[in-house]
């Protein structure tokens, strides 16, 4: 089966500009997206992913810039798109929604004048035209009393309903892609199944791709088709969800898995990994997990291995290099 | 068994006042809490967002005073103490935060961070004595002795929650009181934090209040476990009983909501909608009971003890299922 990407990334890279000091914080990505698959990027604080999201719709902060790489969007690069196409691009085409919902939504708006703007900047419908459609959508993502809820006020919904709120917002005009950066970290356990199954059945039903970005693996195992490890700016290993959770080819993501607290059974003593993440932006000369791994040779502290391909998963590991290639 | 603290019949309510005129609002943070936290255990409170754990937290360290009820730490009525009848309880009951990078002053060091407990209360205080505690202290929860004259912004997020656990170990206290202290931390530091509090607890026999909105962590550390919900307790057992036959409806709701590997399906299951909004009900978690009835819109449930040590706080208490999750 091959199916041309919706999305292709190639070495992405992102640096972060410090008094004269480049930080390069993404440290050349590479991946493709299909339509209506769901990508995981799982990474802990500083890895990237975050920004790697924010680069893909050029939505970096002023300090941020990306030092090269390429961004495929139906074979269009975004990267080199002008202000007016990516804008016609973002919220249509690829849309996004963020960690803190109540953050995300304009707090002197109604929830219904936010819904019409958006719809209003991107298709020329009268207003009452879009309002309608602002009462399916919000109908749509499970809030109850719709055409009252429209006008009410960000504040006037608790944090879940927010975040309900974004999901319409952002499947408004139907796009390809989602970016979904920590859509649930701000929310309680029981909020948190409740969006995660309703992003599920969305996405099935519009057939959109998904980049889910997320901190936490079991968040990861429940959404994804495909999983794509970051740590200190890089890849280091993109598998298929099922291969990844029960063959966990990279030390670091057999460390994560061992040291998750499990609550289906009472653990005595986590395996935790030694040591601290990387800072972001320090790249040191060989593996970034090198000084924490259990496993490193000399060879890991000192350069940096290649995403090895193995069957349909790739790993950036040195014990993973297959047996009689020269590199 | 010793009871380190004690709580009764706990009531905090936060008094608004409006801004101009109409009639104060009232709001009940923490209804009718009785709990008692033994010598040498692990007693967690599990509960979401806004469910009054950390109020509860606070009134047990004097932060908040409380609306009716009484709170015993090693005996002692806590109400009404003055600030130098207090010293001595600080002494005896620490607290580690949440967020370790605003619980540590940025301006001081780490010597003058752990030093600075010990010289309000006067220990330790020959210089050479005192190094030699510090660094030991550090050593104890895991850092290299040449961090002493390192500040908090030279360390990351984990290293930064050792130093906090540090000073609050600094007073050689009995009670630690600990509020979310992992779950400002990524994964695989958390573990290590985890494992070093359950190591201290053994190692110092430590009574500790640990607060926590995530079921795995509570399972791993506590001994004992009480679920809260809207201010309330609604179920409380001994860590393994719980998780083995969790009765409240509220408890298996967010038990079966923990994202965990191989829980797929589960995860996913769809859930009744409902509102977070407070209600009228006297059974707070009536409105999002799939097992409700009539009787929970007018009973106001008492908590029960089912089997010895289990208590639970649910109107249709015998019909509850018991199946594990």
């Amino acid at each position: 089966m091959s199916v041309s990407p919706i999305l292709e990334v190639r070495n992405l890279q992102i640096s972060f500009v410090e008094q004269n000091r480049n930080r390069l914080v993404l440290r050349g990505l590479s991946y493709s997206l299909e339509k209506g698959r769901v990508l995981a990027v799982v990474g802990e604080s500083g890895s990237g992913k975050t920004v790697h999201a924010l680069g893909l719709l050029s939505l970096l902060p002023a300090a941020a810039r990306i030092s090269g790489g390429e961004v495929r969007y139906k074979g269009q690069n975004l990267l080199a798109c002008s202000a007016e196409q990516l804008r016609q691009i973002r919220g249509a085409k690829i849309a996004m929604i963020f960690q803190d919902p109540s953050a995300s939504l304009n707090p002197v708006l109604t929830v219904g004048q936010q819904l019409i703007e958006t719809l209003r900047a991107h298709e020329s419908i009268s207003k009452e035209e879009a309002a309608r459609k602002a009462i399916e959508l919000l109908d749509k993502v499970g809030i109850p009393n719709p055409e009252k809820r429209l006008d009410e006020y960000p504040f006037q919904f608790s944090g879940g309903m927010c975040q309900r709120v974004m999901i319409a917002m952002a499947l408004a005009l139907k796009p390809d892609i989602l970016i979904a950066d920590e859509p649930t970290t701000a929310l309680d356990v029981t909020i948190q199944a409740q969006i995660l199954r309703l992003m599920k059945d969305l996405q099935q039903e519009y057939g959109m791709a998904v980049i889910f970005i997320t901190h936490n693996l079991a968040l990861a195992a429940a959404i994804a088709d495909d999983v794509l490890v970051l740590y200190g700016g890089l890849c280091m290993e993109q598998a298929p969800a099922e291969k990844l959770f029960t063959h966990p080819l990279h030390p670091y993501t057999q460390g994560l898995l061992g040291s998750l607290v499990s609550v289906s059974r009472k653990t005595e003593h986590l395996p935790a990994i030694p040591g601290n993440p990387p800072i972001a932006g320090e790249p040191l000369p060989g593996c970034p997990f090198a000084p924490r791994c259990s496993q490193a040779t000399e060879k890991c502290s000192q350069k940096l291995p290649p995403l090895f391909a193995k069957g349909s998963c790739y790993v950036r590991c040195w014990l993973e290099e297959p047996h009689g290639s020269t590199h | 068994m010793v009871a380190r603290i004690e709580i009764s019949h706990l009531d905090k309510t936060y008094i608004r006042k409006p801004w101009l005129w109409g009639k104060a609002m009232l709001r009940p943070v923490l209804q009718d809490i009785n709990l008692i936290l033994p010598e040498n255990r692990v007693l967690g409170l599990v509960g979401e967002s806004g469910c009054g754990k950390s109020t509860l937290c606070k009134v047990v360290l004097g932060i908040e005073q409380a609306t009716a009820g009484t709170v015993k730490i090693n005996g002692q009525d806590i109400a009404g103490l003055s600030g130098t009848q207090w010293k001595p309880l600080r002494q005896y009951m620490q607290v580690v935060y949440q967020d370790p990078y605003a619980s540590l002053d940025p301006r001081m060091n780490v010597r003058q961070l752990i030093s600075e407990p010990l010289d309000i209360h006067g220990l330790h205080l020959q210089k050479k004595e005192r190094e030699q505690f510090l660094k030991a202290l550090l050593d104890s929860v895991g850092l290299a002795e040449n961090y002493l004259d390192r500040y908090a912004h030279e360390f990351s997020g984990g290293q930064r929650q050792r130093i906090a656990i540090a000073r609050a170990l600094a007073l050689e206290p009995q009670i630690l009181i600990a509020d979310e202290p992992v779950s400002a931390l990524d994964v695989s530091v958390q573990a290590q934090i985890l494992n070093l509090l359950k190591e201290i607890k053994e190692k110092r026999k430590l009574s500790v209040l640990f607060v926590t909105h995530d079921f795995a962590v509570a399972r791993f550390l506590c001994d004992e476990i009480a679920v809260m919900y809207q201010g309330k307790i609604v179920e409380q057992a001994p860590s393994e009983e719980l998780f083995a036959h969790p009765l409240h409806p509220y408890t298996r709701q967010l038990l079966s909501a923990v994202p965990s590997l191989g829980k797929k399906k589960q995860l996913l299951a769809p859930h009744a909608f409902w509102e977070e909004s407070r209600n009228e009900w006297p059974c707070p978690f009536a409105p999002r009971c799939q097992n409700s009835l009539d009787v929970c819109q007018y009973t106001l449930p008492k908590i029960k003890e089912v089997y010895p040590g289990h208590q639970v706080c649910c109107a249709l208490e015998n019909k509850l299922s018991e199946e594990p999750l």
